[in-house]
């Protein structure tokens, strides 16, 4: 999750081709992919597919270390391995499947700050959902920095150790609760100062 | 644990528009009983909930492949109207870094505001009959999860017959230079292996499951006594 502030910095800063694309078209991008997907069952076209957005990933100068978020889905793909058995194929076809979605997703990601995708978004869904996406993907940021802020305190303190299990666990909820109470005092704030910015129902993007 | 991290494209298609249409119809329904002012007003609160789930969701337990959730605690504090909004922003906003399909989404609101949902009106009740924190905490959060992951092993069963069209695909494209009768003993011989064989994915599942809900237990007993010790006004005990 730390990677989120890279994915970020790689959305605003990038200057490659794809990030000077429109958002629209790149969702529409994003949607064929969803499509393909969805509907291709054949280990070639899926390959293929894969290639094509490693090369744009390349292209777009996205940087490596965001590259690992694309397999982050893999470990969960181990438990559904076993549903089928052990068969070559069905393992091949869902590890492709995932491996082209998480790619595609983290690429719109990376290649376009999220101002921009909430506001195409906004067009098409209702206000109060895309208003509540928009608090949220702002809110991790804050609590980011709060967990971050927070982890380094109980490192540098000893405040996790493999040796004293359950006392981690403990200082690890507590700092859960900490993040809790810090967001809810923070969204206190936050509401506060949308209102004294003029908020109302609805937040506006630059260029609307 | 009790949530699909299924990728897009295994699930069949009637399956998870389902999950959509559900979840558009939940949403409009809330959204028609709810006052705006409120909903805008616990609208920050919400996004923050939303970005703990986020943030939790992200701290892995590699070898059992298990993330906390934090959903029953967000239930407890957030109540059952809010938290369905709330989950269905994490499960789009996950879907977003590849944690799960963006075809899913639809379904995995449904299981995950399930367990958030049960989680505020377990504790609720346990509360008032135990009247012991830990124990209506542990035993909410234990509850809400086993009821989500065998709601998550129903929806993966209502797929099978397409898993199993998937698996034979290999049979119809890959396979195709064998003849006749060899190819027919070859397709008997391993037919069992080639079904989908839910009894097995169920036997891995509830046992990690068991692991994450005594874990998740555990950990939002120790979230929620924290709370009450700085803001017991959060978890609204009293009466």
């Amino acid at each position: 999750m730390i990677q989120l502030s890279y994915l970020d910095y790689s959305a605003v800063e990038g200057k490659s081709f794809l990030h000077r694309l429109s958002p629209t078209l790149k969702i529409i991008g994003m949607l064929v992919v969803l499509f393909v997907i969805v509907t291709v069952r054949s280990l070639p076209g899926l390959f293929l597919l894969y290639v094509i957005l490693l090369i744009l990933f390349l292209m777009a100068g996205i940087p490596k270390k965001i590259f690992s978020l694309t397999l982050y889905p893999l470990i969960f793909v181990f438990l559904f391995i076993f549903l089928s058995g052990v068969q070559i194929f069905f393992i091949l076809l869902v590890f492709l499947k995932v491996l082209c979605g998480s790619t595609g997703v983290v690429l719109l990601l990376a290649s376009t700050p999220y101002p921009s995708i909430f506001s195409v978004l906004g067009r098409v869904l209702p206000s109060s959902f895309v208003m509540a996406l928009f608090l949220t993907y702002r809110s991790v940021f804050i609590l980011l920095n709060v967990l971050e802020e927070t982890q380094h305190a109980l490192y540098l303190r000893g405040g996790v150790q493999w040796k004293h299990p359950w006392r981690s666990l403990i200082n690890t909820s507590n700092a859960f609760g900490h993040l809790i109470i810090r967001g809810i005092d923070a969204s206190e704030k936050m509401y506060e100062s949308m209102n004294l910015r003029g908020f109302k129902d609805k937040i506006h993007y630059r260029g609307e | 644990m009790s949530h699909i991290h299924l990728p897009d494209g295994i699930l069949p298609i009637w399956l998870w528009v389902s999950g959509y249409i559900a979840v558009i119809l939940i949403w409009a329904t809330l959204l028609r009983f709810m006052k705006k002012d409120n909903l805008t007003k616990r609208l920050p609160l919400l996004g923050m909930m939303a970005a703990v789930m986020v943030l939790g969701a992200s701290v892995e337990i590699i070898p059992i492949a298990y993330h906390v959730n934090l959903t029953v605690i967000s239930g407890i504090l957030l109540g059952p109207s809010l938290i369905f909004l709330a989950t269905f922003v994490v499960n789009v906003i996950l879907a977003l870094f590849g944690h799960g399909g963006i075809t899913v989404i639809g379904l995995n609101t449904l299981i995950l505001s399930i367990e958030g949902v049960a989680g505020y009106f377990l504790f609720r009740f346990l509360w008032r009959l135990l009247r012991r924190l830990t124990l209506a905490t542990f035993l909410a959060t234990f509850l809400a999860l086993a009821i989500s992951t065998f709601a998550m092993i129903g929806v993966v069963s209502l797929g099978t017959s397409h898993y199993e069209e998937l698996i034979h695909q290999e049979e119809e494209g890959m396979i195709g230079f064998e003849f006749g009768k060899e190819k027919e003993a070859h397709q008997k011989e391993s037919a069992p292996e080639k079904e989908v064989n839910l009894k097995r994915f169920i036997s891995i599942i509830l046992p990690l499951g068991f692991i994450g809900w005594v874990l998740e237990g555990i950990i939002t007993v120790l979230v929620t006594r924290y709370i009450q010790r700085l803001r017991p006004d959060l978890l609204r005990l009293e009466g």
